[in-house]
């Protein structure tokens, strides 16, 4: 395996009026070629933004603060909108949550597909028709040559997030990054979604970053996987490091809502996530932590190698 | 086949309505205080001579009666006959509609070429000298009367600089002030709408999947930007082009522009009822007529609406 | 009880005023507007000179110290016409937007709450009314009833009114789905009150921005009949009447064409800024946004 995405102190922040959002703070991971990684995190923790700057599609106020995105020896952080516009759809494509609304209502979606083929080889998007009906083949859409001419409001949820991943995999990209495809999916299509997922990862050997609130999820399909909280990285490691042995407790909260002999007594973790404008000072985690102790409060933890495990806790520093 | 049908069911729709504008105008004349008669006869006219005019009109018969023989004229798309020239009003009208279909097109395309740049830069920048004069244009443009604003067009550029006619129509340079003062009126609000609705559409989801793709800017502007944006813009520019066609009156009038417009203010200052009743029937009726057209055109934008629409029909 | 919904709504007047406050443009034009009414009554009490009283010795003369905006094609004093004209100009317009937005909003309320009969039958008047361009329901309805004050606050009365039919009709719609309203049906109070008390007062922010809006829309009509002629007849001091008979003097003295026309402008561009900072200022989702950034 060669690395393929490096990031590295990754900053982004949205410059409002009232102060200055910290949506990404540090952030540092890499991913290697055909991995599939996982982000979990809940609401407001900073995941989709981490998602928007990895495919430039930031829009203003969020701007990158400082830090680099190495993807294959091309600093992404020094690209032009020009340059983007060579490396998105064609190296670097995007799965959206809601589909819905991430599709144009007055279009067909086969002319949106196409679109992805225009873009990059030119031509007029009629001229792939196709091709797009063999991308449905491949997502498993019902009814391929039918629904190349649907317009969005005929077709499911499913049928749309099936369009959207088409023109992700339309030009088997080096990455997909994937933002909470299926959260707003009913739970049977999610399951679906999911398989197709893995089923193209393999065949098309693109890299995935896969972002969801769900953990479980993630444990089922991701090699490794990184839990943020409130713009931080808590925790990086593998997938069944993660499931056996937790280290942030955040990531032991997280487990133990999935463990159902606990959800009793451990329904959630309480509070909810800080403001970014105004983050409690120290551990950002500290006033939901059950383990904190008082230099939490004060001492904001580093990110530190724990058996080649990474982790950003005042409980393995020192 | 489903746009034949709706086609149809909105003309019947129309024509319901038109109906119901004429029964109005019909009662408005004959309930209402006040006595087109003795109107028309003016003030210093015998009592029998207004009886002779009351005749003339059908005024002295039963409503019912009155109803009946003007709406099977009517059908017949005979529209009476005006007082002042002896011929048929239908003629009268349709000898000056030109001047007017000209006018307000070429008022409305005036207004769209400034407007719709305008607002779609406004919009790529919202916080420019560019969107600052929208809003400033779309207050005065539609604040500012007409005739006060043609008048002081006719001051600058036919009395001090002496380049344009001020009045008639009788070059092709006649029509420049005229349309001029009414794309004024336009411009601002079309351009503020223009400006709202692409703002939106470029703040819409679908403009990020468009730049995930790869698209070019200028593929993405078309494409996902303006076409988004067009229903609303279509709906402003045709219901203005709408109330053109009958609510130039003031500017025709100002500019003594041989449209329909200044044909109805002729027909009232000589006190010709059939004439002015006509025109007034003839208005409503292309208003109602542009309105369907308008209906036609989103659902051939629009998908959605298009489907909407049809199962409504 | 009653106290604390009464402080309720003394509050939220407040907020409304705050935030109309904040916006110092709309503040200039609530002036103007506030200028411009008052003058209705007292107009022709401030008024320098007689507005009617002519003399062709000093027609047609330029701005000077005697007569500030100068004289008309008659001699007679263009400023103090321009005072007592408001009477007219913007009397009108009050009276008929009063009369066209409660006529409206009564049908709209009767149309939205009652349903059935009466609603499609209101509905089916007003989309004729709707088929009429504004400007010329406005000049058929003075044309067949001949010119006047009466007339023509009929004729925007009347052509004003189908959009407050419209918009009250719809808020009507969606507020009797509120509990408050089941509520009151469930404790047998009339119709009417229900209306009145609990629906009414729902749906008066709109019909008082429209309203607004259509003060600025009612001069523009107003005016122009009075252009075209089909106004209050002459010699009152109409504004649109006196840019109608003093165009023939463009070339000469265009003075007697510029001023009217400001002042006309400037009073509906004043209302037409006044509903938009109302509109602002009343609509909470606007108001929140302001807030959040």
């Amino acid at each position: 395996m060669s690395e393929l995405l490096k990031v590295e102190a990754l900053k982004v922040y949205y410059r409002l009026p009232q102060g200055v959002v910290r949506a990404v703070d540090e952030v540092s991971f890499s991913l290697e070629r055909g991995e599939v990684l996982g982000i979990a995190g809940e609401s407001g923790s900073g995941k989709s933004t981490l998602a928007m700057a990895l495919a430039g599609l930031l829009r203003p106020p969020a701007v990158i603060e400082s830090g680099r995105i190495i993807f294959d020896g091309l600093d992404l952080t020094k690209l032009g909108e020009g340059e983007w516009r060579k490396l998105r759809g064609r190296r670097i494509a995007v799965i959206f949550q809601d589909p819905g609304t991430y599709l144009n209502p007055v279009y067909t979606s086969g002319f949106q597909v196409a679109e992805v083929y225009e873009a990059h080889r030119g031509g007029r998007a009629s001229r792939y028709v196709e091709l797009v009906k063999d991308l449905y083949r491949k997502v498993k859409m019902a009814d391929p040559e039918r629904r190349v001419h649907s317009y969005p409001h005929q077709m499911s949820g499913g049928m749309k997030q099936r369009v959207l991943i088409s023109m992700a995999i339309a030009e088997k990209p080096d990455l997909i990054i994937a933002d909470e495809p299926t959260s707003a999916l009913d739970v049977t299509i999610q399951a679906e979604i999911v398989e197709l997922l893995k089923e193209l990862k393999s065949e098309t050997g693109s890299s995935i970053i896969f972002i969801t609130h769900d953990l479980a999820l993630l444990l089922e399909i991701a090699d490794r996987i990184m839990i943020m909280y409130a713009g931080k990285m808590a925790e990086l490691g593998r997938s069944s490091e993660i499931r056996d042995n937790p280290l942030h407790p955040y990531t032991r909260g997280l487990l133990s809502v999935l463990k159902p002999e606990r959800k009793q007594k451990l329904a959630s973790i309480p509070g909810s996530i800080p403001s970014l404008i105004d983050p409690p000072k120290g551990c950002r985690f500290h006033p939901r932590c059950p383990m904190a102790m008082p230099e939490c409060s004060r001492v904001e933890p580093r990110t530190v190698k724990v058996n080649g495990r990474t982790v950003s806790c005042l409980l393995y520093e020192g | 086949m489903s746009l034949l049908n709706y086609t149809v069911y909105r003309l019947a729709q129309g024509f319901i309505t038109f109906l119901g504008a004429f029964l109005l105008i019909f009662l408005f004349v004959r309930l209402l205080p006040g006595d087109p008669a003795r109107l028309i006869a003016g003030p210093e006219a015998l009592e029998e001579d207004i009886q002779r005019i009351r005749a003339h009109l059908g005024l002295d018969r039963p409503l019912y009666e009155q109803f009946i023989t003007y709406m099977a004229s009517l059908l017949r798309g005979d529209l009476g006959t005006s007082i002042k020239y002896g011929t048929p009003v239908l003629e009268e009208i349709l000898a000056r509609l030109p001047y007017t279909l000209a006018l307000a097109f070429v008022a409305e395309a005036l207004a769209v070429s400034v407007a719709v740049p305008l607002g779609v830069l406004a919009a790529l920048k919202p916080r420019s000298l560019v969107s600052q004069l929208v809003s400033v244009l779309a207050v005065v443009g539609a604040s500012l009367p007409v005739f006060w604003t043609g008048l002081m067009l006719i001051f600058i550029f036919s009395v001090e600089l002496r380049l344009l006619p001020s009045s008639g129509a009788e070059s092709p340079k006649h029509i420049i002030l005229p349309s001029a003062t009414l794309a004024f009126f336009l411009v601002g609000n079309l351009a503020r709408i223009t400006r709202a609705a692409v703002m939106e559409s470029l703040s819409s989801n679908h403009v990020v999947t468009a730049r995930a793709k790869g698209l070019s800017f200028n593929k993405i502007l078309v494409r996902h930007v303006l076409r988004n944006s067009l229903i609303p813009i279509l709906t402003v520019a045709s219901v203005q082009l709408g109330a053109l066609l009958g609510g130039a009156v003031v500017t025709e009038t100002v500019f003594a522009w041989p449209g329909i417009g200044s044909l109805l203010i002729d027909s009232l200052f000589f006190r010709d009822y059939p004439l002015a009743q006509g025109v007034i029937m003839f208005t409503v009726g292309a208003f109602i007529l542009i309105n369907i057209v308008t209906d036609i055109l989103y659902a051939l934008v629009d998908p959605r609406v298009r489907e909407i629409l049809w199962k409504a029909a | 009880m009653t106290k604390r919904i009464k402080e309720a709504k003394r509050k939220r007047l407040l907020e409304v005023w705050e935030a109309f406050k904040a916006n110092k443009v709309a503040l200039a034009a609530l002036c103007i507007v506030a200028i411009v009414i008052i003058l209705t009554p007292i107009g022709s009490r401030i008024a320098p000179h007689d507005p009617y009283d002519f003399n062709l010795a000093r027609a047609r003369q330029p701005p000077s110290g005697e007569h500030v905006l100068g004289t008309d094609e008659l001699g007679r004093d263009i400023l103090s016409r321009l005072l007592v004209g408001a009477k007219y100009t913007v009397g009108i317009s009050v009276v008929s937007i009063v009369i066209g937005a409660s006529l409206g909003t009564l049908l709209g309320l009767i149309s939205g709450y009652k349903g059935g009969l009466w609603d499609s039958l209101i509905q089916r008047v007003n989309d004729v009314l709707l088929a009429f361009p504004t400007i010329l329901l406005a000049i058929a309805l003075v044309a067949f009833k001949g010119p006047g004050v009466s007339s023509l606050i009929l004729a925007i009365a009347v052509s004003s009114m189908p959009v407050y039919v419209r918009l009250v009709r719809a808020a009507v719609l969606q507020v009797v789905v509120e509990d408050y309203v089941a509520a009151a049906k469930l404790l047998g109070l009339s119709s009417w009150r229900i209306m009145l008390r609990h629906v009414l007062p729902n749906v008066m922010s709109p019909v008082i921005v429209q309203a607004t809006y259509h003060m600025g829309l009612a001069i523009l009509i107003a005016s122009a009949l009075g252009f075209l002629g089909l106004g209050v007849p002459p010699p009152t001091p109409e504004w649109g009447s006196m840019i109608g008979t003093g165009k023939v003097y463009l070339f000469s003295a265009p003075h007697i064409v510029v001023f009217p026309g400001l002042f006309i402008s400037v009073t509906i561009i004043a209302f037409n800024v006044l509903g938009d900072g109302l509109r602002d200022a009343l609509d909470p989702r606007a108001r929140a946004m302001l807030r959040r950034f």
